[in-house]
């Protein structure tokens, strides 16, 4: 028998018992068993990104406790929708590291594609982006963080790694929604 | 005056009837979660799993959604045919289940009256199955046709042009199941199968498997399910014979369709897998049950079996892609029907020759 | 006394939708009257105790027969069909043919008598309606039924040869 006719064979029988139909079917009916990539979100869990990931600008302090931007205005230059507003000001109470410090520091989220352009151009270390992705907001107002709320200290502390499933609560109040997550009680996520 | 006995039982049927049709009223409600949590399950997701707990309000908030939105009936479309058509494709499904058993019969204790699990034993139970249930393509016809519009017209045409393709491979099945069997009645032919797993016409070696997969193939393509869904095909007819319909009217196209998957799984149990009879039979080995027991015994098999094979097809669903419309009509006339020619000789045969 | 009167329904609602077959205006329309017509057929069957011929009736006519007459409707866009062209000029011909079979059916009507005496089959034979059915017809007609699948053999291969030479014709 030629090769062709063995091929046509084969493939003839493999049709007739439905070979291929058969493959499908149980790769389908496995993934019943894998469990739902799904994240409940915002019910129930929210995902805690990694550090790397770049969300709402945070403004840090050195382990002293004083601010470590100079307001030398490197990010506001560098940012390419323009969306940083920085007002220096003389003071030296001790506020920052130097004697010039921020008097405005704001950022227009709006406009701000998260590019992290702000980050690396800072000599200071003083601007990252953070962790916090629910940005959503009901008023224009809102969507300008300034400085006195990003000094606050993060929700997801630094030295978690990230990357895991938190449970989290779902909460509606006056100021809109957010879920907060309890770091906690994390799972892997299944992939 | 009509004696007692004949009124009781004409009251009895009008009760039967009422209680299955309410049955299959609701059906489609447990039927829409069912298939999207085995979509979700399939596709790795989680389903509806919001309204209610696991989800399962989910059937009651999309009913509250079909009732309340607006009914909308095309411009220059045939009102009177648009507003029949999902009637008649509902309609059929229903009259089907008069004639299906879903038990022999039980007899209640204390009075000895017998009462019969199905509405009617027709000695023609096989033919009208499967006549009433061919008449919901009119349904999908007029709906394509009255909605005035080009896409619903060519559902409805591919529709009746299917139909007509698999009613031939889907009636030789039957004229198996009915060789098999050896009668044309529903409950004859589950009868016939009793006594254990190995009676089933399923098992009827060597046709039954082959009896069984074109039967299953040809009423995939009847009820025109995935991968036979030419009628309603989103890729090129929006979506086929009901894009024109909302609200209400779509949602009976939609009760009709998930009936008729419950009236082919319910076929296919029927027919192969021994309808009420489980699959071994405690009377083989000698052990006594009381028929009131096995009758509700047999209802719960039965029940199962029906339960699995509307799995079966909602698994298929998320699993195969859709025909092409050329090649639906080669697997209809050029293999499904000379297959089934082959076989009924074969059958034949082997009914004067081994009984 | 109950058969009658389901009998005069079932013969008034075949008559009137007959009627509407040939007067309706859309083919459409004319199907639908078709489709009650043979259901109510159907009906007159089962109450002849012939259940068999009833579903066989509606599985064939209503199933099939007219879902092609349906499909050939809709794919040939026949809905603006105008009156005047549904009697084209076969009108005098057409009357008077049925006219003259009005008249034998009414003659061999008068003649015969209406009460026929019931055949040798009773209720209990007719309750396996369906076997005597079959037997009647492999043995007894066994010719007839032999001539008329060849009839059914021969319009399907001639159906097939004309599509056949259609195909050669337009070069495909
Ligand atoms: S992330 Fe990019 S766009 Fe946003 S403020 Fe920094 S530099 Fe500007
Ligand atoms: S955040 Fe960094 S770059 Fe921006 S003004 Fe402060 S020190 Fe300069």
């Amino acid at each position: 028998m030629s090769e062709k006719c063995k091929a046509k064979l084969i493939n003839f029988v493999k049709k007739s018992v439905f070979a291929d139909f058969i493959r499908g079917l149980y790769i389908t009916f496995s993934y019943n068993f894998e469990g739902a990539m799904t994240l409940k979100y915002p019910d129930s869990e929210k995902w805690i990104p990694y550090r790397r990931f770049r969300g709402l600008h945070t403004l840090n302090k050195n382990s002293e406790g004083k601010e470590l931007c100079v307001a030398c205005e490197l990010c506001s230059r560098a940012c390419p929708t323009d969306c940083i507003t920085v007002i220096p000001e003389e003071n030296d109470a001790g506020r920052g590291i130097a004697d010039r410090v921020a008097k405005v520091w704001e950022v227009d989220l709006t406009r701000c594609m998260f590019c992290g352009y702000c980050e690396d151009a800072c000599p200071t270390t003083a601007v990252r982006l953070g962790r916090e992705y629910e940005l959503a907001c009901t008023t224009l107002e809102r969507g300008t963080r300034s400085r006195d709320e990003l000094l606050l200290p993060q929700p997801v502390p630094e030295a978690l790694t990230g990357g895991v499933v938190a449970k989290a609560r779902f909460i509606r109040s006056a100021d809109g929604i957010k879920v907060v997550a309890e770091l906690g009680k994390v799972r892997q996520r299944k992939l | 005056m009509p004696e007692l006995g004949l009124i009781i039982e004409v009251v009895l049927i009008f009760i039967k009837v009422y209680i299955v049709g309410m049955i299959l009223f609701m059906l489609p409600l447990p039927l829409t979660w069912l298939e999207r949590k085995v979509a979700g399950r399939i596709q790795v997701r989680l389903g509806p799993h919001r309204v209610g707990p696991k989800g399962l309000l989910q059937p009651f908030a999309d009913m509250v959604k079909l009732l309340l939105k607006e009914d909308i009936i095309p411009d220059k479309a045939d009102r009177f045919l648009f507003k029949l058509a999902p009637l008649l494709a509902m309609i059929p499904a229903f009259a089907v289940f008069v004639a299906i058993p879903v038990g022999d019969t039980f007899t209640i204790p204390g009075i000895d009256y017998v009462f019969k699990l199905y509405i009617s034993d027709m000695n023609v139970g096989v033919l009208y199955v499967l006549a009433i249930g061919g008449l919901g393509i009119y349904g999908i016809i007029f709906g394509g046709w009255a909605s005035n519009s080009k896409y619903s017209l060519l559902g409805g045409l591919r529709s009746a042009a299917q139909m007509i393709s698999y009613e031939v491979a889907l009636s030789f099945a039957a004229i198996g199941v009915v060789m098999m069997s050896n009668s044309l009645s529903l409950v004859e032919i589950v009868k016939s199968q009793g006594g254990g797993f190995w009676n089933w016409n399923l098992f009827y070696l060597p046709v039954g498997p082959v009896w069984f997969l074109i039967f299953f193939i040809a009423s995939l393509a009847e009820i025109n399910r995935i991968p036979f869904d030419l009628p309603e095909d989103e890729g090129t007819l929006g979506s086929g014979f009901h894009t024109e319909y909302s609200g209400m009217r779509f949602s009976f196209f939609m009760l009709a369709e998930y009936i008729a998957m419950v009236t082919i799984s319910v076929l296919a149990v029927v027919f192969f897998f021994g309808g009420w009879m489980p699959p071994i039979d405690p009377a083989t080995f000698g052990i006594k049950v009381p028929a009131q027991i096995m009758s509700v015994w047999g209802i719960g098999w039965f029940i199962a079996k029906v339960v699995v094979f509307i799995y079966i097809f909602m698994w298929i669903r998320f699993t195969l892609p859709r025909y092409r419309y050329d090649q639906l009509m080669t697997i209809g006339w050029k293999i499904l029907i000379p297959v089934s020619l082959i076989t009924v000789l074969v059958t034949g045969l082997m009914r004067i020759f081994l009984t | 006394m109950i058969e009658q009167i389901f009998f005069y329904i079932f013969a008034i609602i075949a008559v009137v939708s007959a009627i509407a077959v040939v007067t309706s205006k859309s083919p459409i329309h004319s199907a639908i009257a078709l489709i009650i017509t043979l259901l109510q057929v159907a009906a007159i069957f089962i109450l002849l105790r012939s259940p068999f011929l009833a579903a066989v009736q509606v599985f064939v006519y209503v199933g099939a027969v007219v879902v092609l007459f349906l499909f050939a409707v809709m794919l040939l866009d026949l809905g603006g069909e105008k009156i005047k062209e549904q009697f084209h000029q076969q009108t005098v011909l057409g009357v008077i043919s049925s006219v003259g079979l009005f008249v034998v059916l009414l003659f061999m009507l008068s003649r015969g008598s209406l009460t026929a005496p019931t055949g040798g089959y009773t209720e209990a034979v007719l309750a396996k309606n369906t076997e005597v059915i079959g037997k009647v017809l492999f043995t007894k007609y066994i010719y007839p039924f032999e001539v008329v699948s060849l009839l059914l053999l021969v319009a399907l291969v001639g159906a097939v040869v004309l599509v056949l030479n259609q195909k050669g014709k337009d070069g495909v």
